[in-house]
């Protein structure tokens, strides 16, 4: 008897009361650059706020990707996490949090290919060995696009602004560099060179890196 | 022969139509357009519908958040998840290593009941009622009943109920003690349809857990709620 109540001991007042109040009332009308700023800061009631603003987003990208479900649930999940563990990496001046946020869920999603690529890899492995005969396969490059993806993806972490956001806007919201530097503010010339030389370092990434060459 | 600009050539890998004389030029010459091939190979790697900009929000369930907030320790909740105080009709939800997330914050209404109470009566009958309580079923769940508080001669309580539920297969009704802000809970024990008695607590103060709450609770080991709660009602004197 003493047992089983020590095992549901820790339901009863294992968590510490917080003013829900300053959340609801106080820290709801933040604007994004703030949430952005406390988040980087380590607030979590930030964490709350940014889950409440942009998880819809976040889920939404993961459930285009994998369906609705356990993936894409995991997806969005360990994007959050990853967020907040990794929030000292969060420039909030350098870019706002949503699209920081963005970028971590693409990360998990070519993850996501990566492993399940590995897996299928692994199974044709076991396949082939055990028939004794080589197998066909899914067709070239498809695991090194996969590879090529999650390498590309972290060499974009590391570009500074506005290299990044530059890039970005021409891979993923697929607007001409005219567009762009409307939408940035920046010369024309400027956005061209940093274009030429993004794509450049993406190259060498790739080529230096040997891990997914070109069949 | 003039080459066309590295910037064109960069463009180009992004498929953007370029200027003629380019076009032309790129379309004759191997080296150019060797250059855009290996620029391309970044831009094609990430060219898949999956990971543009993000299209319709999709809100995630509630186990999304669960997970995140047990990950990070984290004790706040989203607004979404804590709706305004408008009476009983809120559920907390799981999160194995922090014990219940805050999920609630349901008005406290009325007076409450105390050890105070419960002293004024002793001595009385053998058990006196000192306070009831209706089960109302939540989110259209078939179960219901009501919740009484007796104590005995000897100064102790206890909580009967009944139940009108249907029976259970492979899961198992519980029964809580919930504050208010259904964060902090007392597990009474395992309820079956029909009438009980619950021994409540010496020293328990029922005005500190005054919502009744009947969950269903999946047979796995875990003493937590299960965050599925079908009845509730709140004491009050
Ligand atoms: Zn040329």
């Amino acid at each position: 008897m003493s047992g089983a109540v020590a095992l549901r001991r820790p339901v009863l007042g294992s968590v510490v009361a917080v003013d829900q109040g300053s959340v609801r009332h106080s820290a709801a009308n933040l604007d994004d650059v703030e949430v952005g700023r406390r988040f980087a800061a380590g607030d979590e009631c930030a964490l709350a706020l940014a889950y409440e603003r942009w998880a819809g987003q976040v889920h939404g990208m993961a459930v285009r990707a994998f369906g609705p479900g356990p993936d894409a649930e995991d997806v969005t999940q360990q994007t959050f996490i990853a967020a907040w563990t990794g929030r000292a990496r969060f420039r909030p001046e350098a870019s706002p949090l949503p699209a920081w946020l963005v970028g971590i869920c693409r990360h998990k999603i070519a993850d996501t290919w990566a492993r399940r690529e590995r897996q299928r890899r692994e199974a044709d492995a076991a396949m082939s060995q055990a028939q004794a005969a080589p197998v066909a396969g899914y067709g070239p490059g498809v695991d090194s696009v996969v590879a090529d993806r999650v390498l590309v993806l972290d060499e974009l972490d590391r570009l500074g602004q506005p290299q990044r956001g530059i890039i970005e806007l021409a891979f993923f919201a697929d607007l001409t560099h005219a567009q762009i530097a409307e939408r940035t503010g920046l010369p024309l010339g400027t956005v061209k060179s940093h274009i030429r030389r993004t794509l450049e370092r993406l190259r060498s990434r790739l080529e230096g890196d040997g891990a997914a060459l070109p069949a | 022969m003039q080459h066309c600009l590295p910037e064109q050539l960069a463009l180009a890998a992004l498929r953007e139509p370029l200027p003629d004389d380019d076009a032309l030029h790129l379309a004759a010459c191997d080296r150019c357009r060797g250059e855009v091939t290996s620029l391309r190979r970044a831009v094609d790697a990430v060219a898949v519908p999956e990971l543009a900009e993000p299209g319709p929000a999709v809100e995630p369930p509630p186990s999304v958040w669960a997970a995140i907030a047990a990950a990070t320790g984290t004790t706040v909740a989203p607004d979404s998840l804590t709706p305004e105080p408008v009476g009983a009709q809120v559920l907390p939800f799981r999160s194995r290593r922090r014990g219940l997330v805050l999920v609630a914050a349901a008005a406290v209404a009325g007076a409450v009941l105390g050890a105070g109470v419960t002293a004024v009566l002793r001595g009385g009958d053998a058990t006196e009622s000192v306070t009831a309580v209706a089960l109302d079923p939540l989110n259209d769940e078939q179960a219901s009943g009501r919740a009484e508080v007796v104590v005995r001669e000897d100064g102790s309580r206890a909580l009967q109920v009944d139940l009108e539920a249907p029976a259970l297969d492979g899961e198992y009704y519980e029964l809580w003690l919930i504050e208010p802000q259904v964060v902090d809970m007392v597990p009474l024990g395992v309820l079956r349809p029909g009438t009980q008695t619950f021994e409540l607590p010496a020293g328990l103060d029922l005005g500190e857990y005054p919502v009744v709450d009947v969950s269903v609770e999946p047979i796995d080991g875990d003493p937590t709620h299960s965050g599925v709660s079908v009845a509730r009602g709140q004491l009050d004197s």
